[in-house]
C-alpha cells in the first residue's frame, strides 16, 4: 500500500491505543468516556482508509453505523454517569467498586 | 392322577407357600377380631395338612411302583454354556420319610400354635412365618439338585431368623435371631465351596447323579474327603455341631412352637439329611467320615455336660438337642446312615413332645421358665405331665420306647462298624447316654415332683392347656412310645446300606444292648436319688463340685471366647479401619476435598473481580495483545 | 488529552481531534462522511459532553488525583500493543491494493444511499431499532428519576411537617 494509507493506518493505531490507554489511566469518569470516543474515531479512520484503499463502498456503510452506535452510546452513558454521581457525589470511578469479589 | 402325577411333589412344596402368601398379606388387613383369627387359623392349618395328605398319597404310589424314585421336572432355572440348572424334585425312601416327618410333625405343631399363640398380637404373622418355613423345608428335602436344596437351606435359615426374633421389640430376641443367621452363613461358606467343587468336577449338582458317580468304578477326579469336609462345615452351621452350635441355645428366645418345629424336629436335621443323601461321597471318604464321627461324639458329650446344670427349662432341652444331633452325626460318621435317619425320626417325635410340653408348662405358669421356680405340677397339669414323662423315658433310652431302638443301634455301630467304629467312640457315647438319662430325669423331677417352689401369684392361675395343645401332645407321646417299631434303619437298607459288622464282634451285640439298658436305667435312678429326696442332697452335691459347676453353668465360656477372639477384633477393624480410615478419611475426605478445593479455587479466581474499571480495561488491552499474538502463532 | 488535568480542556482537545479527522476525510474524498463526522460527533456528541462537564464541574474536588493506580502496567501493555499493531502493519506493507482507483463519484452520497437502502437494508433497520431503544431507555430513566424525587420530597415533608 502506498505511503498515504500507511501513515493513516499508523494514525488510527495511535488513536485507538491512546484511547484504550486513557481508559486505563484516567480517573475521571467523563474523561474515560471521551477516551472511548477517541477509540471509536480511530476505528472509523481505519475503516475509511481501507475503504479508500480497496475501493469498496461497504466501508462507508459501516462507518455510518459506527456513528449511530457511538451516538446512542453517549446518549445513554452520560445520564448513567449523571445518576451515579448523584448517588455517590464523586466522579472518581474507583469509588464505584461495590461489585467486587 | 394327571396333574398330581406330573406335579404332585411341586404341589406339596407349594401348598404351604400359598398359605404363607394368604396369611402374610391379608391377616393384618382383617383386624384382630375373633372371626379373622379363625380365618387365619383355618388357612394356616389347612395347607400343611393338605400337604401331609398329598405326601401320604404319593408315598403309597411310590410303594406301588416298588420304590423306583419319582423324578419331577418343574422349571429350568438357567442354562449357562453346557450346564443346565433345573428345579427338579426327587422322591425315594429317604425323601419320603423326611417329607412325612416335616409335613406330619409340622402340621401337628401348627395346630399346637393355634392354641399357644392365639392371644399374641401378631398371630397372623406367626402363622404366616410357620408356613413359609414349611415351604422352604419341603424344598430342601424334595430337591433333586443341590441348588434347590441350598435354596431351601437358606430359606429355612431366613424363616428361623424371622421366628427367633419374632418378639423383636426386645432387643435380645433380635440379637439371637441375628446370631443364628450369621452363624449359619459362616457354615454356608463351606457348603458353597463344596458345591463349587462338585459342579466343577462332575458338571452337575443332581444328588442322585453325584452318588452314582462316586459309587461307579471310576472315581471322580476330586478328593471325596475334601468335598465331604466342606459340606460338613455347612452341616455344622445348620445342625449345631462344634464349633458353630452357639446359636441354638440363644434361639430359645423365640416362641416355644418355633423351638419345637425348627430347632428340634426339622431344620436342625437338615445337615443330617444332607450327609445321608450324599452317602455316596461319604462312603468313599474315610477321613471326612472319621472327622464327622469325632466331632459328633464330642459335641454330644460336650452339650450333655452343659445340660446337667442348666436352670431354664428350654435351655436344658436345647442342649439336649445339640447332644442328640451329635449322636446322629456319630452314626453318619461310622457309616450307619439309615440309623442316623431313624434317630432323626424318633428324636423328632420325643423332642417335639418335650418342647411342646415345656411350652404347655410355661403357658400354664404364665411365662415362668426357670425350673428353680417350678415343682409339684404333677397333679395340677396331669396331661402335660403324662406326655412329658413318656417323652422323657423315650429320650433316656429305656425300652420298649422309641428312643431305645435308635440310640442302641447308634451305640452298636459306634463300637462295631468297620468304617471307624471303635471302643473309644462307644465309650464316650455311652457316657453321654448316661448323662442324657440323668439330666432329663432331673428336669422331670424338678418340674413336676417335689415341693412347689412356684411364685404365689402364679400359683393361682395354673391351668391345663386347651385341647389344641394337649391333643397334639398326646399324639406325639404315642408316637414316641411306639415309634421304635418303624425300624427305619432296616427299612432304608436297600438305599443306604448298613455297615457290615465283622464276624468277630457279632456276639457282642446282645451284651452292648444290655449295657445300654443298664446305663439308661442307672442314669434315671441316679437322678431320682439326687433330686427326689430332700433338697439338701442336691445342694451338697452342687457344693462338692462347685468349680466344675461354674464352668458348666458358663457353658465353657465359649460365647465369651468367640466374642473376644472374633467379634471384638472384627468390630474394631470395622470401626477404625473401614469406618475411620476408609469411609471417613478416604471417601468423605475425597469428596469434601474436592468441594473445598473448588471453594479455594473460586476464592483465588474471585480476586480478579475487584470492581475496578481500570483493572478490567487493562485486561481488555492484555486480551487484544494476546489475541494478536495467538493469531500470529497460528498463522 | 491523556495528560491534561481539567476535563474541560480534555474535551476541547477531543473536539480539535475530531475536526482534524473530518478534514482528513475530506482530503480522502469522502465528503459526506466528513460532514457526518463534524455534524454528529462534534455537533452532537461533544456538545453534550461539554454540557455535562460544565454541569458536574462544581462537584469536582480540587485535589483530585489525575491518574489511576494502573499507570505503570497500563503503560507497559500500551507499549506492547503498539508493538503488536505496528508489526501487523509492517507485515502488511508489501501488499498492494486490490481495488480500482478511486473516483470522486464512487463515494458520492448517491452511491452511499443506494448501497444503504438496497444491499444493507437490514443494518439500516437495526440502527433504527437501536435508536428507538436508546430513546425508550432515556425516557425510562427520566420517569424513574421523577418518581424517586417525588417520594424523597414527600418523605421530607412528612418528617418535617
Amino acid at each position: 500500500m502506498d505511503k498515504q494509507h500507511q501513515l493513516l493506518l499508523w494514525l488510527s493505531i495511535a488513536l485507538f491505543s491512546l484511547g484504550l490507554l486513557g481508559v486505563v489511566i484516567r480517573r475521571n469518569a467523563l474523561v474515560m468516556l471521551m477516551c472511548m470516543e477517541l477509540m471509536l474515531n480511530g476505528v472509523n479512520l481505519s475503516l475509511v482508509t481501507f475503504m479508500n484503499q480497496n475501493g469498496q463502498a461497504a466501508g462507508g456503510v459501516l462507518v455510518f453505523l459506527v456513528f449511530v452506535v457511538a451516538t446512542a452510546e453517549i446518549a445513554i452513558a452520560i445520564p448513567i454517569v449523571l445518576l451515579l454521581v448523584k448517588q455517590k457525589r464523586s466522579l472518581d470511578v474507583d469509588a464505584y467498586s461495590d461489585l467486587k469479589g | 392322577m394327571g396333574f398330581l402325577g406330573q406335579h404332585g411333589l411341586l404341589m406339596i412344596a407349594l401348598l404351604p407357600l400359598i398359605g404363607f402368601l394368604i396369611n402374610g398379606t391379608l391377616s393384618t388387613a382383617f383386624g384382630g377380631n375373633r372371626s379373622s383369627k379363625s380365618m387365619v387359623t383355618a388357612v394356616a392349618c389347612a395347607f400343611p395338612l393338605l400337604a401331609f395328605l398329598l405326601t401320604v398319597r404319593i408315598f403309597f404310589s411310590l410303594q406301588a411302583q416298588n420304590y423306583d424314585a419319582i423324578v419331577e421336572h418343574a422349571y429350568q432355572w438357567a442354562q449357562i454354556d453346557t450346564s443346565s440348572f433345573n428345579i427338579d424334585f426327587y422322591f425315594d425312601r429317604l425323601t419320603a420319610i423326611m417329607t412325612l416327618i416335616v409335613t406330619g410333625v409340622g402340621s401337628a405343631i401348627h395346630i399346637y400354635s393355634t392354641g399357644y399363640m392365639k392371644d399374641d398380637k401378631s398371630y397372623g404373622r406367626f402363622m404366616a412365618y410357620l408356613n413359609l418355613f414349611l415351604f422352604f423345608m419341603l424344598l430342601l428335602v424334595l430337591g433333586r439338585s443341590m441348588l434347590v436344596l441350598f435354596v431351601g437351606w437358606e430359606g429355612v435359615g431366613l424363616a428361623s431368623y424371622l421366628l427367633i426374633g419374632f418378639w423383636f421389640e426386645d432387643r435380645a430376641n433380635a440379637a439371637a435371631g441375628k446370631k443364628a443367621f450369621v452363624t449359619n452363613r459362616i457354615g454356608d461358606a463351606g457348603f458353597l465351596l463344596g458345591m463349587f467343587l462338585l459342579h466343577k468336577t462332575l458338571g452337575t449338582l443332581d444328588m442322585d447323579v453325584i452318588n452314582a458317580a462316586f459309587n461307579s468304578a471310576t472315581l471322580p477326579a476330586v478328593s471325596a474327603s475334601l468335598v465331604g469336609i466342606l459340606l460338613f462345615i455347612g452341616a455344622t452351621g445348620k445342625s449345631a455341631q462344634i464349633p458353630l452350635y452357639v446359636w441354638l441355645p440363644d434361639a430359645m428366645a423365640g416362641p416355644t412352637p418355633v423351638s419345637a418345629l425348627i430347632h428340634a424336629a426339622t431344620m436342625v436335621t437338615a445337615g443330617v439329611y444332607l450327609t445321608a443323601r450324599l452317602s455316596g461321597i461319604y462312603m468313599h471318604a474315610p477321613e471326612a467320615s472319621h472327622v464327622i464321627a469325632v466331632i459328633g461324639v464330642a459335641t454330644a458329650f460336650f452339650a450333655a455336660t452343659i445340660a446337667l446344670v442348666q436352670t431354664d427349662i428350654k435351655k436344658v432341652l436345647a442342649y439336649s438337642t445339640v447332644s442328640q444331633l451329635g449322636f446322629m452325626f456319630l452314626a453318619l460318621g461310622v457309616g450307619a446312615y439309615g440309623v442316623a435317619i431313624f434317630h432323626v425320626v424318633t428324636h423328632a417325635f420325643f423332642k417335639a413332645c418335650l418342647f411342646l410340653g415345656a411350652g404347655s408348662v410355661i403357658h400354664s405358669l404364665s411365662g415362668e421358665q426357670d425350673i428353680r421356680k417350678m415343682g409339684a405340677l404333677r397333679k395340677k397339669i396331669p396331661i402335660t405331665f403324662f406326655t412329658f414323662a413318656v417323652a422323657t423315658i423315650a429320650i433316656a433310652g429305656i425300652p420298649p420306647l422309641a428312643g431305645f431302638w435308635s440310640k442302641d443301634e447308634i451305640l452298636w455301630y459306634a463300637y462295631a462298624s468297620p468304617n471307624g467304629g471303635s471302643p473309644i467312640l462307644w465309650g464316650v457315647a455311652a457316657l453321654t447316654a448316661l448323662m442324657t438319662a440323668f439330666y432329663m430325669f432331673r428336669l422331670l423331677w424338678l418340674v413336676f415332683f417335689g415341693k412347689s417352689r412356684v411364685d404365689h401369684e402364679v400359683e393361682h392361675h395354673i391351668h391345663e392347656s386347651p385341647a389344641s395343645m394337649t391333643g397334639v401332645l398326646i399324639v406325639l407321646a404315642v408316637l414316641s412310645a411306639v415309634g421304635g417299631a418303624l425300624q427305619l434303619g432296616h427299612y432304608l437298607e436297600p438305599q443306604l446300606p448298613l455297615p457290615l459288622v465283622p464276624e468277630s464282634l457279632e456276639h457282642l451285640e446282645l451284651t452292648l444292648k444290655i449295657v445300654s439298658i443298664v446305663l439308661a436305667v442307672g442314669g434315671t435312678l441316679l437322678a431320682i436319688f439326687v433330686f427326689g429326696g430332700p433338697p439338701s442332697r442336691a445342694e451338697s452335691l452342687a457344693k462338692t463340685f462347685a468349680a466344675p459347676r461354674r464352668l458348666l453353668s458358663g457353658k465353657y465360656f465359649v460365647d465369651e471366647l468367640y466374642n473376644n477372639l472374633l467379634a471384638k477384633p472384627l468390630a474394631w477393624i470395622s470401626e477404625h479401619i473401614f469406618l475411620g480410615l476408609g469411609d471417613r478419611r478416604l471417601i468423605d475426605g475425597t469428596l469434601n476435598g474436592i468441594g473445598s478445593f473448588g471453594q479455594f479455587a473460586s476464592g483465588v479466581l474471585g480476586k480478579i473481580q475487584n470492581g475496578s474499571l481500570h483493572f478490567y480495561a487493562l485486561f481488555v488491552m492484555v486480551g487484544v495483545v494476546s489475541a494478536l499474538l495467538w493469531s500470529w502463532s497460528r498463522a | 488529552m491523556l495528560v491534561l488535568r481539567e476535563p474541560m480542556r480534555v474535551a476541547l482537545a477531543l473536539i480539535t481531534t475530531m475536526m482534524s479527522l473530518g478534514a482528513i476525510y475530506g482530503f480522502m474524498g469522502v465528503h459526506f462522511i466528513a460532514a457526518f463526522q463534524v455534524l454528529i460527533y462534534v455537533g452532537a456528541v461533544m456538545v453534550f459532553m461539554v454540557f455535562v462537564i460544565m454541569l458536574l464541574e462544581v462537584r469536582e474536588a480540587p485535589g483530585n488525583k489525575r491518574y489511576s493506580n494502573l499507570l505503570v502496567p497500563g503503560g507497559v501493555i500500551f507499549a506492547m500493543m503498539l508493538g503488536v499493531f505496528g508489526i501487523s502493519v509492517w507485515r502488511a506493507m508489501g501488499h498492494t491494493s486490490s481495488g480500482a482507483p478511486v473516483t470522486n463519484d464512487a463515494f458520492g452520497l448517491t452511491e452511499f444511499s443506494t448501497l444503504f437502502l438496497r444491499d444493507y437494508w437490514l443494518q439500516f433497520e437495526l440502527t433504527t431499532v437501536l435508536l428507538i431503544a436508546a430513546i425508550v431507555a432515556a425516557l425510562a430513566v427520566i420517569k424513574v428519576h421523577q418518581r424517586v424525587a417525588n417520594e424523597a420530597v414527600r418523605s421530607n415533608r412528612s418528617t418535617n411537617g
